[in-house]
């Protein structure tokens, strides 16, 4: 606040005292006080005034900057009617208790939102894990159908345990810091881990997978990591060319550890290159098979992000997608 | 495997629980299911099973508790079966004495491949043998070669567990599905083409050994030795 503002909001009253003094001093002139005395009693009566103005001022402009650091300060600034020392008045109290009542009210809508958001996570993981019984007892009655329908199910079964991870992984995406565990993990055990996990796809898709250099140790937590290469050996098994060969290769770099997910498949048309980590991007690949969700390479994109992993994707359309994940392989994290 | 291994299963979901039963049996092995889920520790030194399939969320019930008390009362190894993958309990399940975790939603290869694995550890390690002998030759598992009347040959990773997987089914058809499956559950991911080219290579050093017809194709089944 600078002094100019502060007279300006002032000018009325200032106008109106100027105006009584003025009065007060025409009113003493003409009923015969001494010119000398009047100088005096004005110029008393001026320095007064305008004293009182400036330690206004001063207090009004302290206060205000108290109440600036105090917001300053604060990690979830609407909270800050809750923090500031009560006023010095009765009318500056009255406003502030309206100001105090809106800011409960939205804080009150705020911890419901909260509240709604964590129910509901914690819903869609209790269902995850509901839903993944009938679906291991559907799997174990399938192995009674013999032939081509049993192919049929078992490939239905293994996209539906997709979505359902991925269900999984979008609601743990939300608070990283309950599911996420970092400690040293081999990354052959990852890559076999994911590779059984979606062996139905793979075998069915006829996909030869090639690994090489994988006895690497990394940073970071493997069913994390199990996920986001499960994502990409998905993505290579649908959108494959004709003998899709998918290699997994591992090299150390200075303090990361690259692993490389290299397919022989159909490949992204280069302007969409750019997008195939945005929500919901689906692409012409996806829109001509079908069935995809633009979902995966997007949590691929959001979880690196917690497990601080390098994610990086190139593709040449008719040539082959190839995915970069670059491990952190000694114990530099800062964040979790 | 030369004597039949007893697997116990704790299991509540009563589908899964039948489905289990019957796939098990189906594999050769015996089988005890739990039905009374009060006295499960009691039950389980009655019966001796060889390994225990244990779902640690059985309702009412403290899975990780109920695992210690039984690795107290007996030795069998126990595989874990879970629906909640959680990190941290993984690290308590194995820590707490489990041989094995694995979590549902599982394909049954997988299942299967964990059993024979967990069962291959425990039983008697004798019967893992560094080779294996069947209609007259001799597979070295360690220099990874094929010996008859006294030549040799040498294998590669795949073709030796080709033959493995031959060896362990002598005089039943093995069909290409099964092969792969066998496959994979080594870490080697390879296609129906790859597995012919690697069965021609491999009929070929047969073929070196003068037993060119040791692995019959039986046609639209598979292979038999």
């Amino acid at each position: 606040m600078t002094f100019g503002r502060f007279l300006s909001d002032r000018l009325g009253r200032i106008i109106l005292w100027l105006v009584c003094f003025a009065a007060a001093v025409l009113f003493l002139a003409a009923t015969g006080t001494q010119i000398d005395v009047l100088i005096i009693l004005l110029l008393i009566l001026l320095l007064v005034f305008l004293m009182v103005q400036a330690t206004d001022y001063l207090r009004d402009r302290a206060r205000l900057r108290e109440l600036e650091s105090i917001l300053e300060n604060l990690d979830k600034k609407y909270l800050f009617t809750e923090c500031v020392p009560s006023a010095d008045n009765f009318y500056k109290r009255c406003l502030f208790d309206l100001m105090r009542r809106a800011g409960q009210a939205m804080i009150s809508a705020i911890s419901d939102t909260h509240a709604a958001q964590r129910d509901y996570r914690e819903y869609v993981e209790s269902w995850v894990h509901e839903i993944k019984t009938p679906i291991t007892a559907a799997r174990l009655v399938c192995r009674q159908v013999e032939g081509e329908p049993r192919r049929k199910l078992d490939s239905e079964l293994a996209q539906i345990e997709a979505h359902v991870e991925r269900a999984l992984f979008y609601a743990r995406a939300e608070s990283p810091e309950h599911d996420c565990v970092i400690r040293p993990t081999s990354l052959s055990e990852i890559v076999s881990q994911t590779v059984e996990r979606h062996r139905t796809l793979l075998m069915q898709s006829g996909v030869r997978i090639e690994t090489q250099g994988l006895e690497q140790q990394v940073y970071t937590d493997k069913k994390w990591a199990a996920f986001i290469l499960g994502q990409l050996l998905q993505n290579s098994a649908r959108y494959r060319g004709d003998t899709p060969v998918i290699t997994i290769s591992a090299k150390p770099l200075a303090k990361q550890v690259q692993l490389t997910i290299q397919d022989n498949g159909i490949g992204i048309p280069a302007h969409e290159l750019p997008r195939v980590f945005d929500r919901g991007f689906t692409g012409s690949n996806g829109r001509s098979r079908g069935g995809a969700t633009g979902m995966g390479l997007y949590l691929c994109k959001k979880m690196s992000g917690f497990l601080e992993l390098d994610i990086q994707l190139t593709s040449e359309e008719g040539v082959g997608t190839c995915v970069t994940l670059s491990f952190p392989a000694k114990e530099n994290l800062t964040r979790m | 495997m030369t004597r039949t291994s007893k697997i116990m299963i704790v299991e509540d979901d009563s589908a899964i629980r039948e489905e289990l039963v019957l796939l098990l049996e189906n594999e050769g092995y015996q089988v005890f299911m739990v039905t009374n889920f009060a006295t499960i520790t009691d039950q389980a030194i009655r019966e001796h099973p060889d390994l225990i399939l244990l779902d640690i969320g059985l309702p009412g019930q403290d899975g990780f508790a109920l695992c210690a008390a039984l690795r107290k009362a007996v030795s069998a190894p126990v595989i874990f079966v879970t629906s909640r993958d959680s990190g941290l309990d993984e690290v308590r399940a194995l820590s707490l004495g489990g041989d094995d975790y694995i979590t549902k939603p599982y394909s049954v290869p997988v299942l299967m491949a964990r059993i024979r694995a967990v069962l291959r550890r425990s039983i008697d390690t004798s019967e893992h043998l560094d080779t294996m002998e069947a209609a007259g030759v001799r597979l070295s598992l360690t220099k990874g070669t094929l010996t008859s009347a006294g030549r040799t040959v040498e294998l590669t990773r795949n073709e030796m567990q080709i033959m493995v997987c031959l060896m362990e089914h002598t005089g039943q058809i093995v069909s290409r599905a099964d092969l792969l499956d066998a496959l994979w559950d080594s870490q080697i991911y390879i296609d129906d083409n790859t597995l012919s080219v690697n069965m021609t290579r491999l009929r070929g050093k047969l073929a070196e050994l003068d037993m060119p017809d040791l692995i019959k194709t039986r046609r639209g089944m598979g292979y038999q030795l």
